[in-house]
């Protein structure tokens, strides 16, 4: 078939048939693989999720809510899809599970509203580590891929950056990085400079997050992490921004190196006390209705935007001041 | 050489039907050319409904031809069967000067002949004819196996293609060698 019908043909069928098509034979098969991604059909996956276990498991959910599970077992060099099993024989499991994930992204256009990736890396035979595999894959597809939330799994800055990156910034609304050990330290020197973090909506970060300050979170409208200290300075900065920040929701953090942070009632009014906790109040800019609320127990504060009837009776609310 | 003119067949190229001349404003005559598949036939079809394919609307352009001129040179397209080409043009004839319909459900349904069809009208580049006979052919192969798509297509597997690939270099290779012991008889 010349190449312009064989397009043609393609672009009347739907995800699944291609890939019928690619195993019709090798010409077919080399042919689609060769194809600008553009020319191919939206496989419309809602969700994407690989994880590295005793297995590999590769899930993937449609837009009808329904599960596909993919399993690649190193121990009987094997592939199983909906009860079926396929001996993979001198093909190494993790190779076939990253080409599988690399077809399906390269189908994907629609935006996903999650993808999942677990780097918690297992001792596999492979030599190199699933993050170098997975980081060689998305240099190869040189495409960003279109999602919503991202959530990565990783004891490493370069876990992490193995993935990040090659997310489409402007379709990343939520980062959720998770460590593999919550006592982790992870250094975020370069996770921060990424336009991916520079331009997501919230991010969760839980676990101690070396060589991050209070300017690398500001611009969030939801964050959530641990930080290994903190001072008045940068509290007083982050409700200075936040009252300036009509987008703002909410901010959490705690911190690991927790010594009484002094002045704060110098400047901001006698807090209000009530259980363990202690309130401040500010108005925030052009509202009568939004209060930034700063709430704070040892070694944990959380700036939450509410409402003003949700401020206790007897708790005092600064007036808006942005200095 | 037999011709046709918009699907009748006569001994020779139809004059071009005259409009009737309008009072108001005088038509332009329509040109027409004249192409011809494998079995010769000869077909009469306008200029307006040759617009439908790039490859001979660039050759018109490119050849300025008067009537008399197009009447004598019948483009030859040899690599297409003449019902093919028959069916290709009567397309043209009833999409000429209008807009393509999203569907098209006059296509043949033998696969055989779709697929003939399919490769003259990628050859003679007519974008929607081509897009209608390619989601007919995609039709076919929706839902089915990877050996059921091998049936309908007509194509062999991975193994038969290497063992084809490698009879037909035993085949020349045995032939270039009788080539040469028959250059070298000569020779002697």
């Amino acid at each position: 078939m010349p190449a312009l019908v064989m397009e043609n043909i393609i672009k009347s069928l739907d995800f699944r048939s291609v890939l019928t098509l690619r195993q019709v034979c090798r010409d077919f098969l080399n042919f689609i693989d060769r194809l600008n991604d553009s020319k191919l059909p939206d496989s419309g996956f809602s969700k994407i999720g690989i994880r590295l276990n005793k297995d590999i498991c590769l899930k993937i959910e449609d837009q009808d809510c329904r599960q596909h599970h993919f399993i690649y077992s190193e121990s009987d060099n094997s592939r199983s899809y909906n009860g079926k099993t396929t001996t993979l024989e001198n093909l190494n499991v993790m190779d076939v599970a990253v080409r599988d994930l690399e077809l399906i992204l390269k189908f994907q256009k629609s935006t996903l509203n999650c993808s999942n990736f677990d780097l918690n890396d297992f001792q596999h035979s492979k030599e190199s580590p699933f993050s170098v595999e997975l980081n060689n894959m998305f240099r190869k597809i040189n495409r960003k891929i279109k999602t919503k939330d991202l959530v990565i799994i990783s004891d490493s800055q370069f876990g992490f950056m193995s993935i990040l990156p090659f997310s489409d910034p402007e379709t990343l609304e939520f980062i959720d990085l998770h460590p593999t050990d919550h006592e982790m330290q992870i250094e975020m020197d370069e996770i921060v400079k990424t336009e991916q973090w520079r331009k997501a909506k919230k991010i969760h970060c839980i676990f101690y997050a070396l060589n991050m300050t209070v300017e690398d979170i500001c611009h969030l409208s939801g964050f959530g992490g641990t930080m290994p200290s903190i001072s008045f300075r940068d509290l007083d900065f982050l409700r200075k921004t936040f009252i300036t920040n009509s987008n703002f929701e909410y901010s959490e953090f705690a911190v690991r190196d927790f010594e009484k942070i002094e002045g704060i009632s110098d400047t901001w009014g006698p807090a209000f006390h009530s259980e363990y906790w202690s309130y401040w109040y500010f108005r925030i800019k052009d509202s009568n209705e939004k209060i930034l609320g700063l709430k704070s127990q040892e070694n944990i504060y959380l700036f939450q935007n509410i409402e003003l009837n949700d401020v206790p009776n007897g708790a005092a609310v600064q007036d808006y001041n942005k200095n | 050489m037999s011709s046709t003119e918009q699907g009748t067949s006569s001994a020779a190229p139809a004059e071009p039907t005259t409009a009737p001349e309008s009072a108001a404003a005088p038509e332009v005559p329509e040109s027409f050319y004249y192409v011809h598949g494998k079995d010769k036939v000869v077909h009469k079809v306008s200029a307006g409904a040759l617009q439908h394919s790039a490859l001979i609307h660039g050759m018109i352009s490119n050849l300025g031809y008067t009537e008399e001129q197009a009447k004598a040179n019948p483009f030859p397209f040899e690599n297409i069967d003449g019902d093919i080409l028959q069916m290709v043009v009567d397309w043209c004839n009833q999409h000429k000067g209008k807009p393509t319909p999203p569907e098209d459900t006059n296509l043949p349904k033998q696969k055989e002949k779709l697929f003939d069809l399919v490769l003259a009208v990628n050859y003679l580049e007519i974008k929607e004819l081509l897009t209608y006979c390619c989601k007919q052919v995609a039709m076919m192969v929706k839902g089915k196996s990877p050996e059921e798509i091998r049936e309908i297509w007509m194509i062999p597997t991975d193994a038969e293609d290497e063992a084809a690939e490698k009879e037909a270099k035993k085949r020349a290779g045995k032939e270039a060698a009788g080539e040469t012991a028959a250059a070298a008889g000569d020779a002697k």
